[in-house]
């Protein structure tokens, strides 16, 4: 779930931090140890990019989702509303 | 140095070098945001306690740093079940060896209080030594074998968790019932390994001749035992000059019999190796027959000890009988054991799956 909540909110440059913040704004609290190793691992395989900038004094590394992670972004929706799909008519 | 900069070196010192910068100046970057932000909503600069406060929300730079790495073992779950059997039969041929050692020992040990606690005290310690050097190997063996399987399937998958390599059907090909391993005769070579790592290395003594042959070693041959001048040691340093090249064998026929355990069947490259281990079993068995006298009875001293020629002579011709017998026997039953492994490998590379 994580993995498809951070690449569906990639489309746009953002550095960790504005990450939480922008996931945080969107109802789903996660936390920095668990984020940023997840950002380097999904950049490991492929699925994000990233580059540091300065900005403010400070230096940032901004990440934005790869063509490999658009690729993979429909599927893994698609993965996801089976699942919710399959739960709900569980749950019913 | 202020709290943030201890706090990132302390989880930088906790990860490998190739990767440290980089997390370093990432995790040095989002804190910093964080305190930016915490100082704004205050309305006042940052202080110790924002620090303090931030630092224990973000963590202990231990879990911190862990969650950066994958998950290691020194001998992961998918072998610790063999390397526990492994142990445990390592762990009875030591003790079954060193009970026999101790009582060979207070055996020719002389019998005051002294002497049997001197002895019970020098076998304790030739136990304990041995039973490190086996549990040390044993250890390194598995170690070695978990981070080769390690390297080998280290991708990962999108949860972080270490990635199998995806699992086809054409390997259950590999597990015909001709190829599958008998554990009855992997567990007997493994134990006949063992006896002969830990008899011939640690406890040489073993290896004798009926006390009351009083004297009877010739003089340069192979000494270290219990030091009792009852018990005449059978092997001479011709012998134990192949030792080391025989333990090479047998730790690599350890070796070869615990990936086997793991692997549950038998592929060719163990077949190649299984006969290449053998083959050198028997040019060593060969050598020993082909060179000096393996044997440290003389048959000046036995005829010195028995007093009788014709005796000496026949108690030394039966002993070199029975040891050329032995190496004959594992010369011609190492052979038919390479004609049975070669039968085996040629019948498996025949094979071809429906």
């Amino acid at each position: 779930m994580l993995v498809l909540a951070v690449l569906s909110q990639l489309d746009n440059e953002q550095y960790g931090y504005s990450l939480i913040n922008h996931l945080k704004e969107n109802g789903l609290e996660i936390d920095q140890g668990t984020l940023y190793p997840l950002l380097r691992r999904l950049e490991s395989q492929g699925l994000l990019q990233s580059n540091w900038r300065i900005e403010a004094d400070r230096p940032r590394r901004y990440y934005i989702i790869s063509e490999e992670g658009q690729k993979l972004l429909p599927q893994l929706k698609q993965e996801w509303n089976s699942i919710v799909t399959l739960m709900d008519k569980m749950l019913k | 140095m202020n709290l943030i900069e201890i706090y990132v070196s302390e989880v930088g010192r906790r990860l490998p070098q190739t990767m440290r910068a980089d997390i370093e100046a990432e995790i040095r970057s989002a804190l910093e945001d964080m305190l930016e932000e915490r100082s704004k909503k205050a309305g006042q600069p940052a202080n110790d306690e924002m620090v303090l406060a931030m630092l224990k929300e973000y963590g202990d730079p231990e879990k911190v740093a862990a969650s950066y790495l994958p998950e290691r073992y020194l001998i992961g779950p998918s072998l610790y079940p063999i390397f526990m059997m492994v142990l445990r039969i390592a762990l009875i041929v030591t003790g079954v060896l060193a009970a026999v050692g101790l009582g060979f020992a207070i055996y020719q040990s002389t019998l005051t209080a002294q002497g049997v606690f001197e002895t019970v005290l020098r076998a304790a310690a030739d136990f304990f030594t041995s039973l490190v050097i086996a549990l040390g190997n044993i250890i390194l063996v598995f170690a070695i074998i978990e981070w080769a399987l390690y390297q080998s399937g280290k991708k990962i998958d999108l949860n972080g968790n270490a990635k199998k390599k995806e699992w086809d059907p054409h390997s259950l090909t590999k597990v015909m019932p001709s190829n599958r391993i008998k554990h009855s005769e992997v567990i007997i070579e493994l134990v006949g390994c063992f006896i002969a790592i830990i008899l011939f290395n640690f406890y040489p003594g073993l290896i004798g001749f009926t006390p009351s042959l009083n004297g009877v070693v010739g003089s340069g041959n192979w000494a270290i035992g219990f030091g009792s001048a009852e018990f005449v040691r059978l092997l001479s340093s011709a012998f134990f000059h192949f030792v080391p090249y025989l333990t090479a064998v047998w730790v690599l026929t350890i070796i070869l019999n615990i990936i086997l355990l793991i692997q549950g069947y038998w592929n060719t490259l163990d077949r190649i190796i299984s006969i290449g281990l053998k083959v050198i079993n028997i040019v060593i068995a060969a050598a020993m027959l082909a060179g000096p006298s393996l044997i440290a009875l003389t048959l000046a001293g036995l005829t010195k000890s028995l007093g009788d020629a014709g005796t000496a002579q026949m108690i030394l011709n039966l002993v070199t009988q029975v040891v050329h017998g032995a190496l004959w026997l594992a010369i011609i039953a190492g052979s038919l054991d390479v004609i049975v492994r070669l039968v085996r490998l040629a019948q498996a590379r025949a094979y071809i799956p429906r």
